[in-house]
């Protein structure tokens, strides 16, 4: 869709020269030293690249990752703030360009296969060198899956420790004290009765040489759930809330440049699409109307508000020819054909894998419809090219590949493209791409002027690819007990985490990218199938399915239909065996005592009665990473369909570092996953998705939100790697709803979005 | 061209009248805090303040605002000091920021019309649509506002934009006012110091 859809293969070259092997280690070895990517104001002093010290004593942290409501901008700082020793109330906050020092290597390893599909093992090592060293040549600082804290949290805290032990320094040398004397504390180095605090103290501080290793607290940030009492103050508020109650916290669409221009565009459908008509004298005489911009597969209008440009393509109605429309119809029918006669690929096997060949005595089918994220804000970018020079400022989960892709659509080189980091309304992983930003060059180009390209609501369907569908077969044979001691889930789903990489990595247009896969067996797809339960035979097999509909990363990813196949189905044993559900799971969880405390405090959070006598309570559990959670749902349903009353949930997610954020998350993310369970599933017609309107799509409201009650347990584990607890809520929601409709009415619904099946 | 109030400042703003108010105010005035997110009023995101009732801008035309007052987020209080601004971020019933300044007109509107509703008024009334999911935390926030308004409760979560950097290094012994550099906004700090 993008102007830009070829460009960057010289990744791929460079990653097979390292593939090769002689190459690589020099490659490697070579020494890197990269210039400080914040520059220091007036009076300003740096730290590293994380920190600046101000002479009035504000402490300013650099976030490299997007703000989009998770929390990043209070989470980085915060960490920070403990290290050094500062009070909260002197921390200010600054969005980080993409650089080499702020490189995502854990983020790096996980895609491994995505970006170095031929040995991903090379870069997935414990110790994550070449990945390390890759996602600092590539400015690699993609915002995603959760790998915030565990591939920030280590250097921020050792800028911090060092910038301490620097000003503690430069204190003890003005009092002459021993350093090992003082200590830092609420933004002042203190000895005995003498305190200063850090501005007069950070130029000198600025001129020693750090030490080495940094001189880390015992204790890293950690705020336990047993010190806050209900209604205790916050600690650590977070720091984009002021500004997000007055209208003054800005987004891509809120920038205001001199001469700017507005754009409204027209996609083709999905498909390998052109445009074919356009009736350009009917926007004749709109007043404010400049101009239309043709791309190969779209159309913008350019005006002075973005109304005037938006109602001259109603008038002007762009057609397209379109090839290759993608249709529900077929998407249904290709994943029916790969669960029939695909050949799988196994990509996981516990014990024998002839207890589970052929016919097994328990097999249900489950089903998962594509799913759109349907964020607020839908995408907007503003540009301005002058003399060569691009300058976008764009909210994106991946600046330095938007950054890329703008540079190519224009002509120049990516050195000459700034990008201003954005903050997002909403992402769900919608916005790691981001063809709306190269559009939005290419218009500041054809006009001459500044251009603020900002999608209709209509458009933003168009323009997203949902998740992907997934139809799973899940087998059983159970023992006399009922309980499982064979475990087969076999799951007709697209190679989706592949196909994205394709996009993302290769610059694929979309249907390449489906075909370049369309054969190709994905773990990354089916994350989360391999369930926490002790099976002692079990294996999950992949059926790549060619759905012909392109399919993108969304919260959750696989967790969010793998925990829906895998909690359905152990339920349905569960009932099976004549089994009370949560005895049942229990039973199979004396190796994952977190996960299992997790069920029984949620089950007595609840109140859990069992779930039997249409008490409509349901419970599920899902395990990402070192993430665990439990829920109890409570739902029935009415004359409006399905009413989920109340979500109870217990989260094990490691160390947290900010309790309430961490709460936000979980909560935030059962509702999106209630979303998801109850809507967000357009069809498609010729590359046309239906449901224009948000209304059209059941997203939860205030008037329909169950009540939801949310705990963590103490721990002081690693913070739980997806460290965003919001991916847990989304993926245990579905399941645990389907399981509490089956409480109360009796019937299994075994298909998502929930109501599309009869009731 | 249509002219109308827009917080406490008369405008006439050179746009078609057919125009929506939401783009009067975000392309014509600038006022940016008023968001755009689905242009027919499912969302919310463009409540604004029309003498006094929380409308959709997006489903009302500049034309139609002739001669009326409207509100935005910017002019719902000068400081953030509105009990609905103040609860919002006290109880961190916010995420992304891009549904807020909607949930906090339609609860300020809400709020002024009865200042202690209860939990199904709160779920009527806001109809606003947030993805982030702070559906949970804003029952609380809207009735937190309330006790605010009557009077029963004082928050300070939100601070004023634009402390002046001596009022802050009063506050807070971290921080001191550099001796070399003075502040930029040298006007500004010297008019908040002489205030009362």
């Amino acid at each position: 869709m993008a102007p830009s859809r070829r460009s960057v293969s010289r990744r791929g070259i460079l990653i097979g020269t390292l593939a090769g092997g002689g190459l690589a280690v020099g490659y490697l070895l070579r020494p890197r030293r990269y210039p400080l990517p914040l520059e220091p104001g007036r009076d300003e002093y740096a730290f590293g690249a994380w920190i600046k010290i101000a002479g009035d004593g504000v402490v300013s942290v650099a976030v490299p990752q997007v703000e989009m409501g998770q929390g990043v901008t209070t989470l980085l700082p915060q960490i920070v703030a403990h290290e050094l020793g500062a009070d909260w109330r002197q921390v200010a906050v600054e969005p980080a360009p993409a650089s080499a020092l702020y490189a995502n290597a854990v983020l790096a390893a996980k895609w491994a296969p995505l970006w170095m599909p031929a040995v991903p093992g090379l870069a997935e090592a414990p110790e994550g060198f070449i990945a390390r060293r890759w996602a600092e040549d590539h400015r690699f600082n993609v915002t995603a899956d959760g790998t915030s804290l565990a591939a920030y949290e280590g250097p921020a805290r050792a800028a911090a420790a060092s910038a301490r032990a620097l000003l503690t320094q430069a204190a003890a040398a003005r009092w002459n004290v021993a350093p090992e004397e003082c200590e830092v504390a609420g933004g002042l180095v203190i000895h005995g009765d003498k305190r200063l605090n850090f501005g007069p103290l950070a130029a000198q501080a600025a001129s020693f040489s750090p030490p080495d290793p940094p001189p880390l607290r015992a204790e890293p940030m950690s705020e336990r759930p047993g010190e806050f009492l209900p209604g205790a103050p916050l600690r650590y508020p977070r720091l984009d809330l002021p500004s997000k109650v007055d209208g003054s916290w800005t987004f891509a669409g809120d920038v205001r440049l001199p001469d700017m221009l507005r754009a409204a565009i027209r996609h083709a459908p999905i498909g390998t699409s052109s445009l074919s008509g356009l009736d350009e004298t009917a926007a004749r005489g709109l007043r404010g109307f400049r101009r239309f911009v043709r791309g190969p597969d779209w159309v913008a209008a350019l005006a002075d508000d973005w109304w005037t440009a938006e109602s001259a393509l109603t008038r002007a109605a762009p057609r397209f020819r379109v090839a290759r429309g993608s249709d529900s119809g077929e998407v249904d029918r290709a994943l029916d054909d790969a669960m029939a006669l695909g050949s799988p690929t196994r990509i996981h096997l516990t014990g024998d894998s002839n207890a589970i060949e052929g016919g097994l005595p328990t097999q249900i089918r489950y089903e998962v419809a594509p799913a759109v994220h349907a964020t607020i804000e839908t995408a907007s970018a503003t540009a301005r090219y002058e003399n060569g020079r691009l300058e976008l400022w764009v909210g994106t989960q991946a600046p330095e590949a938007v950054r890329t892709a703008a540079a190519h659509a224009t002509g120049i080189a990516a050195g000459d493209v700034l990008l201003y980091p954005m903050a997002i309304g909403g992402s769900f992983d919608r916005r790691l791409e981001c063809d709306h930003a190269a559009q939005a060059a290419v218009l500041a180009k054809e006009a001459g002027r500044p251009v603020q390209l900002t999608l209709s609501r209509r458009q933003e369907h168009f323009a997203t690819f949902p998740r992907a569908p997934a139809v799973a077969v899940m087998a059983a044979r159970p023992d006399a007990e009922g309980r499982p001691i064979g475990w087969r889930a076999r799951i007709a789903a697209p190679a989706a985490a592949r196909e994205f990489g394709r996009r993302f990595f290769s610059g694929d247009a979309p249907f390449d990218a489906l075909d370049a896969v369309a054969r190709t067996a994905d773990p990354l797809a089916l994350e989360g199938a391999v369930p926490a339960y002790a099976v002692p035979n079990l294996a999950v097999d992949h059926v790549p399915a060619a759905i012909g509909l392109p399919t993108g990363r969304m919260r959750g990813n696989a967790h969010g239909y793998t925990a829906f196949f895998n909690e359905s189905f152990v339920d349905e044993l569960a009932h099976q065996a004549g089994r009370e559900p949560l005895s049942f799971r229990m039973a199979m969880l004396g190796h994952e005592p977190r996960l299992a405390e997790c069920l029984q405090r949620a089950a007595s959070l609840a109140q859990w009665g069992g779930g039997g006598d249409h008490s409509g309570q349901g419970i599920a559990c899902h395990v990402i990473g070192e993430g665990r959670i439990a829920l109890v749902a409570s739902a029935r349903r009415d004359e409006n369909g399905v009413r989920v009353d109340k979500l109870s949930a217990v989260a094990d997610i490691g160390r947290i570092v900010n309790l309430d954020i961490a709460r936000q998350q979980v909560e935030g993310g059962l509702i999106f996953g209630l979303g998801l369970a109850l809507g967000c599933s357009p069809n498609y017609t010729g590359g046309r998705p239906d449901g224009e309107r948000l209304s059209d799509l059941a997203l939860p409201t205030l008037a329909d939100c169950p009540a939801v009650e949310v705990e963590f347990v103490d721990s002081a584990a690693d913070p739980a790697d997806p460290a965003d607890p919001g991916e847990l809520g989304v993926a245990v929601v579905a399941p645990a709803v389907a399981n509490a409709l089956f409480s109360a009415t009796g019937l299994r619904f075994r298909r998502l979005p929930l109501f599309a099946e009869d009731m | 061209m249509p002219r109308l109030t827009v917080n406490d400042h008369p405008v006439e703003i050179a746009m078609d009248p057919q125009t929506p108010l939401l783009w009067g105010l975000r392309d014509g005035a600038n006022l940016t805090g008023t968001k755009y997110g689905c242009g027919v009023g499912d969302c919310g995101a463009c409540t604004v303040l029309v003498d006094g009732a929380a409308l959709r801008a997006c489903l009302v035309t500049l034309g139609e605002c002739e001669g009326r007052f409207v509100t935005t987020i910017e002019g719902l209080s000068a400081d953030r000091s509105h009990p609905m601004q103040q609860a919002m971020v006290a109880e961190q019933a916010i995420q992304c920021g891009f549904c807020t300044p909607g949930i906090v007109i339609g609860g300020a509107a809400l709020l002024a019309r009865n200042a202690n509703p209860s939990e199904a008024e709160i779920r009527e009334a806001l109809t606003n649509l947030c993805r982030c999911g702070v559906y949970p935390r804003l029952i609380a926030a809207v009735q937190r506002a309330g006790r605010v308004m009557r009077r029963e409760e004082i928050i300070s979560a939100a601070p004023a934009p634009g402390i002046a950097p001596s009022d802050a290094a009063r506050k807070v012994p971290a921080l001191t006012l550099p001796e070399k550099a003075p502040p930029l906004n040298k006007t500004t700090s010297e008019r908040q110091e002489q205030r009362p």
